[in-house]
């Protein structure tokens, strides 16, 4: 049959090339797909396809281009002789796109396992950037909480009004407080730079010996009571408790220490024990002197009717007076003490006082080597309400003691002064043996002496005690073996006349 | 001894095999149906995936559906003319040819001559590969798109 090859040379022609435009333009979609999800292992196999398509059509069109050409060019025979070629690779070239399909299977569990990869690495990635924005969170909470810690405990190092000490192992100081600072009396850098220890606080080397010896021991020290030594040769007591910190992190053995000045407290219970001791005897002085002083008056009018009358025994009388009225000058004395007897009260001077003790002192024999001097508080005038015979009584006892203390020959120093809390103060100083240590806590008490027998009946200090509590007022001694004494009243001021 | 004969008596012994020219048909058409298979077999694994949800694999199963009518056109196109030599084209002269049919059947020389129009089945299924492939790339977009939308 005859058929018009218009439509076949047509088709194919037309066809040919249309193949080869459309797997080109197929060839570039596949493309921007793979460039779209590079880690796609479908889009790579797509791409796959589309260059075995694209070489499919390319080689199928150009053999059927070349095909139609010959016959139409009557070439048959040409087109005969590589029609073999072209046939050839035509069929390697869809067979390569059959093989590429086949694979699609493999392909696609291969995506699927990367793809699976992928969101575990995703959801690990997630996880990872909770737990690392978790840590973040919990970085920032402790280091805020560190720092708070960090600067509470630096508040109570540097605020606290104890003393607080780090040490090393060697007992060197590494860190003090302010506290400790005024405590020891020694600055931060010259106890660091000195490379001073703990013992160097200490008044006795050998307390220091027991304290350091018991803390290796134990482990720790509680509340032991120390005395230190400040650089003026100044004591005072302390409480001083510690421990030892085997280090963590890396840190070395270090000892600390927390130390309390009880110098005040102490003294103050001593003063209060003083006080209550001389309450106690007060009392009983008073029910002494009180029985006494009847029998005593009846025996003082009964010898003094006697020697009134001629008697042989005139002589014996009179040293009996003597001796009664020496014992009514005790009881007296014991009475003041005690606070029984009667005063009367009025505004009293203390520097027309103090200056009329001196006046008065100064020409008696025993104050001619002595070297007085006074400083009386200038200014405002000094006035008490008080009982002016009195107070000159106390004063006077207080620098004949003196006199006494310097042996004669020294020098007393008498101050008044005005405290900024309403206080006069009257100080005799001098500069004789002191008072030993063992003696300061019973200076006071009645019928207490270091004097000879015969030379002081012990009742002096203790009759000024009464009188200045009398007064509200307060008493204190301070002293030191060889160097001198200090005694310091202090007395409430009256202001009502200015 | 046996080894002193061969060595000095030689003979041909026509180790290389000969190729009737046959083979090459066979192997072309070996060729479109494993192309043919492996068309079937995307279409299958493609629907097996789930993937014909997505309108661009759809189309790619289209495409695949036209190669393999593509295949079976071209087969039978080559089983005719080249296998079993039952259609044989002349030139009469430009624009006319003549289908010669061993049997003068007048059907079979239509029907070889419709066979003869095969690129009106591969280039639709090159159109659709084509357009699978753009759909796929017009949803990737969009999926980016949406990704990148906070």
């Amino acid at each position: 049959m005859i058929f018009s090859s218009i439509p076949i040379l047509m088709v194919d022609v037309a066809g040919s090339v249309a193949m080869v435009v459309i797997a080109l333009l197929s060839l570039y979609k596949a493309t921007r797909l793979r460039e779209m999800d590079p880690d796609n292992a479908v889009s790579l196999y797509l791409l796959w396809i589309c260059v075995g398509f694209t070489i499919f059509a390319v080689s199928r069109s150009f053999g059927h281009i070349l095909k139609q050409f010959l016959i139409v060019t009557a070439n048959t025979e040409t087109w005969h002789s590589i029609s073999s070629y072209s046939g050839s690779v035509n069929t390697v070239s869809f067979m390569l796109v059959g093989l590429i399909t086949l694979f699609f299977n493999q392909n696609w569990k291969i995506n699927e396992k990367i793809l699976a990869g992928r969101k575990k690495l995703e959801d690990t990635h997630i996880k990872l950037m909770d737990l690392n924005q978790t840590l973040e969170q919990k970085v920032v909470e402790r280091t805020e909480l560190l720092t708070s810690s960090e600067h509470k405990c630096r508040r109570i190092f540097e605020q606290s009004l104890d003393t607080i000490m780090v040490t090393d192992s060697e007992f060197k100081v590494m860190e003090i407080n302010p506290a400790g600072i005024v405590l020891t009396g020694y600055s931060r850098e010259e106890m660091i730079m000195k490379k001073m220890t703990a013992g160097s606080f200490f008044a006795d080397h050998f307390e220091w010996e027991r304290i350091s010896n018991l803390i290796d021991s134990k482990e720790y020290i509680l509340n032991e009571e120390i005395e230190f030594l400040k650089p003026g040769n100044e004591t005072l007591l302390v409480l001083i408790t510690g421990g030892v910190d085997y280090g963590a992190f890396g840190c070395a053995k270090s000892y600390h220490f927390i130390i309390k000045n009880v110098n005040e407290k102490r003294q103050m219970e001593r003063q209060i024990a003083q006080a209550d001791k001389l309450a106690a005897l007060g009392e009983l002085s008073a029910g002494v002197a009180h029985e006494i002083n009847n029998p005593l008056g009846i025996i003082l009018g009964y010898t003094q009717l006697l020697l009134k009358e001629e008697s042989k025994h005139k002589d014996d009388l009179k040293i009996i007076e003597k001796h009664v009225q020496t014992c009514k000058t005790v009881v007296s004395d014991l009475l003041s003490f005690s606070r029984k007897g009667s005063s009367e009260m009025g505004i009293v001077d203390i520097n027309k006082v103090v200056d009329g003790v001196i006046k008065f002192l100064s020409n008696h024999s025993d104050f001619r080597n002595i070297e007085m001097s006074l400083n009386p508080h200038t200014g405002d005038m000094l006035n008490i309400l008080g009982n002016e015979q009195e107070l000159a009584q106390v004063i006077i006892n207080l620098v004949i003691n003196a006199c006494h203390a310097v042996e004669g020959k020294g020098k007393i120093d008498i101050a008044t002064q005005k405290t900024k809390q309403d206080k006069i103060l009257i100080m005799v100083k001098d500069n004789g043996k002191g008072i030993e240590k063992k003696n300061l806590s019973k200076i006071f008490d009645p019928f207490f002496t270091t004097k000879p027998v015969g030379q002081g009946t012990g009742l002096g200090l203790s009759v000024g005690y009464g009188i200045i509590k009398r007064h509200q007022g307060d008493i204190r001694v301070k002293s030191s073996e060889g160097k001198g004494t200090i005694f310091t009243i202090s007395l409430p001021a009256d202001n009502s006349i200015i | 001894m046996a080894v002193a004969l061969l060595i000095l008596l030689p003979m041909d012994v026509f180790a290389i095999q000969l190729h009737a020219s046959s083979e090459g048909i066979i192997t072309h058409q070996m060729g479109h149906l494993f192309f043919l298979f492996s068309m079937v077999a995307l279409i299958f694994t493609v629907t097996g995936k789930g993937l014909d949800r997505q309108k661009g694999w759809r189309l790619i199963q289209y495409s695949a559906f036209f190669f393999i009518l593509w295949n079976l056109a071209s087969t039978t196109a080559h089983f005719f003319d080249n296998q079993i030599h039952a259609v044989k084209i002349e030139n009469i002269s430009f624009g006319k040819i003549k289908i010669i049919t061993s049997n003068d059947s007048s059907v079979l020389a239509w029907f070889y001559y419709v066979l003869k129009l095969d690129h009106l089945l591969c280039v639709p299924a090159m159109v659709l590969l084509y357009k699978g492939l753009s759909t796929l790339v017009a949803e990737q977009k969009t999926s980016l798109t949406k990704q990148d939308t906070p």
